[in-house]
């Protein structure tokens, strides 16, 4: 066992984001090294992991700022590991994909790598001030991404998205001081310790519930604005549009989960003390995202576009099987996270890919290509099969545990889910994918080729991941499940928390 | 008396005696340019060396207990030698030729002046000194002689002057309240005989150091001549002699008139909450670089003066365990908080000015429309790499965004604001934080994402230096705050009584 292994996780793509930065055309060798690397590590800490313990592992805690109460603290447990994981893979495959950059390429991979140090850290810091410092880092190499290498309306979606997420990151920030200045330990000091402060929270003395409602709010804000769930979602479609393939893929597939990462280390221990009519509130935003989401797709005719509210869809069933809080439907959103993270890797790339093969992204106007592109044919379609909800891959194992696990508690919202998005979800992907890439083919489309191996490649990857984790989903789910036992403990129902 | 009594005050002797010196030097030597930048910049570093031998000195009264050197005057010694020796060494680059040892010269005096007020607890060595660096300031602000020199220096002397009226007249109702020009006399007076002159005078000093520190409405002055003077020179105002205005003001009132902290409680609280709601809003409306700047400055001096609302409502409070400090109180980690700001803010704004400096010194040549405008910055990051990278640097430090220097000022104030129950102050502050982004962020997307707007340009030695050791210090502080936060809160003991 490596000791520092966190540290060593985080440090390294910083160190590559460094050494890319300087390494002018062979950036991409370094950002693969840096990023195969940590992949490597979070591999070795898989099997390590002891998946049956509740408490945190890989620790590390030193002093930083002690008159503040800061500690440099990372850990992970069932709730962060996997998405560790999910990080270092997308990471590398990210990169794999985007192997023919040739715009600025050492800045490109640099803030790739820069990326993955944030969302590395939001994942695993156990100490609120760090956990913000990653949540803000995120943002920074998001925002040039999008603005140096993105579409026509470029400038406008990297300020939209960086001041629409910063505001709500700020309010997350003042719920954050405000546990911070209301809570202090038996010695009389502060702490930034986010799992004592989260087991203060359920303390009625300290924190009461009015107040208590009000932290709640500003966190969940936070974090729903991150995900996005509507009405919060507007950034998103206008981010993903702008934003290079490579910068989606990264925003959809890591960046949203620190949303979903929030709900569950830090929304779901303090829902049993807060107002219960929260419980109601997030539900009904949860059904509103799956649904809406899943009608504006079948509104758009930018294909990339349909696959940026698919991820508002599939990321309310995280907050809807979060929330209806069953141990069943909890490990469901936990694996949602997961499996959405992986798969929309492959639509986010196809939509790519079609554009600079084709030059164009509006389905309208494209037909027919699998007949020139017979193996991306073949990829795409199954990613846009994983995406609906096909058996045998991991978003139907995932969609699915999430509905069995909030019919339970949640009968009525999950009637309303099952009977208006699922049709929705398949009608969009199906007609997308028709239009897109069967029937005749068009006379102008006769020259178009398949695209590079290396993006074939890195598709094809997550394919094949999703077909593990749709057959084997325990390979993960254990993890998940004690996780899932762990955030439940102390309320194990919502009707003992006296919801329903 | 002996010679080594004077110890802690070698370092003001050191800078006055070269002052001098490179006046004499410069009328003597030809093309001596070179060599003042020098000699100022090793004078600035062995004064700065003098003064940091005595960091946190026990306070030390001198010449008839007019001068205190104590470790507020040494931390505010500090800052300014630090910004001055920056704008020094950006300087060299630029003040080679004819007219450099006046240049030089003025700006050791400007130093001096300020280094004797942060020490003042007499009105009238504050006056004098305050004066001092006023009036060299006044002269750098005109000093390369183009309209907009002069037009941003006039107004500058015109509402330096009109400030100093006001000051000095409540300077005089005071004197005649106390009958002695000692801040201690003053206060015990006020305390004893608290009448209406008392009231009239505060308001007198509150309006003239309104003016100096630019809050709201007192600060119309200071985007036009931030904007108007050389960028260097406005580096030395906002980082520099602006910071003289709060050290004054934290000795004047809340040493002199903490008899009245019921009275100036209620004005700073308007005063900062305003400050930093206009600054922050006028800034995002604004084209030319420099104004945004300078706005930005305006409202940075809103949240510092939240210090004066925080001493005003926790004053005498007893000691309670904030943070992680033990008990202490809470009116001391305001004053903490502000010295923190006060420091980080100084680099960044440096920092920022002479990155602005670089820029307008190079696109001047070559285009007739401002030489600050927002425009001439669009595609710098490739322009110029090192001026972009720390530029984006010092906007999120300006942000507060962690972990730069910005953030550890902000985050100790805006604690001290809410453990003295100032939450909606706190609260407006963050807010603030928040609406700043939006035009640090609009120059930063200039620099990064748009397409060059010229050929590159060639990054002068002295100005790549400057950023580069500003930067560090900006990022050093941000990523070891510990020994900053323990020094500032020892410097804000001394306001207070024990």
């Amino acid at each position: 066992m490596i000791s520092n292994v966190i540290s060593l996780l985080i440090a390294i793509p910083l160190l590559g984001a460094v050494i890319s930065f300087y390494a002018g055309t062979k950036a991409k060798f370094v950002a693969l090294i840096a990023s195969l690397i940590p992949l490597a590590l979070s591999l070795q800490m898989y099997m390590e992991f002891d998946k049956t313990s509740k408490i945190m592992q890989f620790v590390e805690s030193y002093n930083w700022v002690p008159s503040l109460g800061v500690k440099y603290t990372v850990g992970i447990d069932g709730i962060g590991f996997p998405l560790v994981l999910l990080s270092t893979i997308v990471s590398v495959l990210v990169i794999i994909y985007s192997w023919g950059e040739t715009k600025k390429p050492n800045q490109y991979f640099a803030l790739l790598l820069l990326n993955e140090v944030g969302v590395l850290g939001v994942f695993t810091s156990l100490d609120f001030f760090l956990f913000y410092i990653f949540w803000e880092i995120v943002l920074i190499p998001m925002f040039f991404l999008i603005g140096s290498w993105g579409g026509p309306r470029k400038d406008y979606a990297a300020v939209k998205f960086f001041i629409y997420t910063h505001v709500a990151s700020l309010v997350m920030l003042l719920a954050i001081f405000a546990l911070y200045f209301t809570y202090q330990m038996p010695d009389g000091s502060r702490t930034f310790d986010m799992l004592t402060l989260l087991a203060a929270t359920a303390d009625k003395t300290i924190f009461p519930t009015s107040m208590l409602n009000i932290i709640f709010a500003g966190l969940l804000l936070g974090f729903l604005v991150k995900m996005p769930a509507f009405p919060f979602h507007t950034w998103l479609p206008d981010a993903h549009v702008e934003a290079p393939t490579a910068g989606s893929v990264v925003l959809a597939a890591l960046l949203l989960k620190m949303g979903g990462y929030g709900l569950f280390r830090i929304i779901l221990p303090m829902l049993p003390h807060v107002d219960k009519a929260f419980v109601t509130i997030i539900a009904i935003i949860a059904v509103i995202s799956i649904v809406y989401g899943a009608f504006m797709a079948l509104a758009q005719k930018d294909i990339k576009k349909l696959v940026a509210y698919s991820s508002v869809s599939h990321m309310g069933f995280v907050t809807l099987g979060a929330v209806a809080f069953t141990w069943m439907s909890v490990t469901g959103a936990m694996f949602q996270q997961f499996s959405h993270g992986i798969i929309t890797c492959v639509l986010f790339m196809s939509a790519g890919t079609i554009q600079h093969v084709v030059g164009t992204r509006v389905i309208a106007d494209l037909g027919g290509l699998a007949d020139r592109m017979p193996k991306f044919a073949v990829i795409m379609m199954a990613g846009f099969m994983a995406s609906l909800g096909l058996p045998g891959m991991s978003g139907f194992v995932a969609e699915f545990m999430v509905l069995t696990g909030s019919f339970a508690t949640l009968p009525v919202y999950t009637m309303i889910v099952v009977f208006l998005s699922i049709v929705t979800t398949a009608a969009y992907h199906l007609w997308a994918l028709q239009k897109a890439m069967f029937g005749p083919i068009l006379k102008k489309y006769m020259n178009v080729h398949e695209p590079h191996a290396y993006e074939l490649f890195s598709m094809a990857m997550i394919i094949v991941l999703s077909l593990i984790f749709g057959l084997q989903p325990g390979l993960i789910t254990d993890i998940m499940g004690t996780a899932a036992t762990q955030v439940m403990e102390p309320v194990m129902t919502l009707t003992q928390m006296g919801v329903i | 008396m002996e010679f080594s009594h004077y110890a802690p005050l070698w370092g003001e002797a050191l800078l006055t005696i070269l002052a001098v010196l490179v006046v004499l030097l410069g009328s003597l030597m030809k093309n001596s340019g070179k060599l003042m930048g020098y000699l100022s910049a090793a004078g600035l570093v062995a004064a700065l060396a003098l003064v940091a031998s005595n960091l946190t000195i026990k306070p030390t009264l001198f010449f008839f207990d007019t001068i205190s050197v104590d470790a507020l005057s040494q931390f505010f010694k500090v800052v300014f030698l630090v910004v001055s020796l920056l704008v020094v060494i950006a300087s060299m680059s630029k003040y080679t030729g004819k007219g450099a040892d006046e240049y030089f010269a003025l700006l050791l005096f400007a130093t001096v002046g300020m280094m004797v007020v942060s020490s003042s607890v007499d009105i009238i060595t504050l006056f004098v000194g305050f004066e001092l660096a006023s009036l060299s300031t006044y002269a750098l602000a005109a000093f390369d002689r183009s309209r907009k020199n002069l037009e941003a220096a006039m107004k500058y002397f015109i509402f330096g002057s009109v400030a100093s009226a006001f000051m000095l007249f409540g300077f005089s109702l005071l004197y005649g309240m106390a009958g002695s020009t000692h801040l201690v006399d003053i206060a015990a007076a006020s305390l004893a005989n608290f009448g209406p002159a008392t009231l009239v005078a505060l308001l007198f000093v509150i309006v003239g150091f309104g003016f100096k520190m630019a809050l709201v409405p007192f600060h119309m002055w200071a985007p036009d001549t931030y904007e108007g003077a050389p960028p260097l020179v406005s580096a030395l105002l906002a980082a520099g002699s602006k910071k003289m205005g709060f050290v004054a003001a934290f000795r004047v009132i809340l040493i002199a008139l903490v008899a009245l902290r019921m009275e100036w409680y209620m004005a700073f609280a308007i005063l900062a909450a305003l400050t930093m709601t206009l600054g922050n809003l006028a800034a995002c409306w604004q084209n030319n670089v420099r104004r945004i700047l300078a706005y930005s400055s305006i409202a940075q001096a809103g949240y510092i003066a939240i210090a004066f609302v925080v001493v005003g409502a926790a004053y005498g409070a007893m000691p309670v365990n904030v943070l992680n400090m033990g008990p202490i109180r809470a009116d001391q980690l305001g004053i903490a908080g502000a010295l923190l700001l006060i420091l980080g803010h100084a680099l960044m704004k440096t920092g920022a000015f002479i990155g602005t400096a670089l820029v307008s010194s190079n696109v001047s040549k070559e285009s007739e429309t401002d030489p600050d405008d927002i425009s001439n910055y669009a595609g710098l990051a490739k322009r110029a790499p090192i001026t972009a990278f720390c530029m984006l640097i010092f906007m999120f430090a300006l942000a507060g965004i962690p972990p730069t220097a910005g953030y550890i000022g902000k985050f100790v104030l805006f604690s001290s604001a809410i453990y003295s129950g100032l939450v909606w102050l706190a609260v407006l502050a963050i807010l603030n934080s928040a609406l700043s982004l939006v035009y640090y962020l609009r120059i930063i997307s200039y620099m990064y994402l748009k397409e060059a707007a010229g050929p590159k340009i060639k990054e002068q030695k002295g100005y790549v230096v400057a950023l580069v050791l500003t930067l560090l210090a900006v990022v050093w502080i941000g990523v070891f705050p510990e020994a900053f936060i323990n020094w500032a809160m020892q410097a804000a003991a001394v306001l207070l009584p024990q």
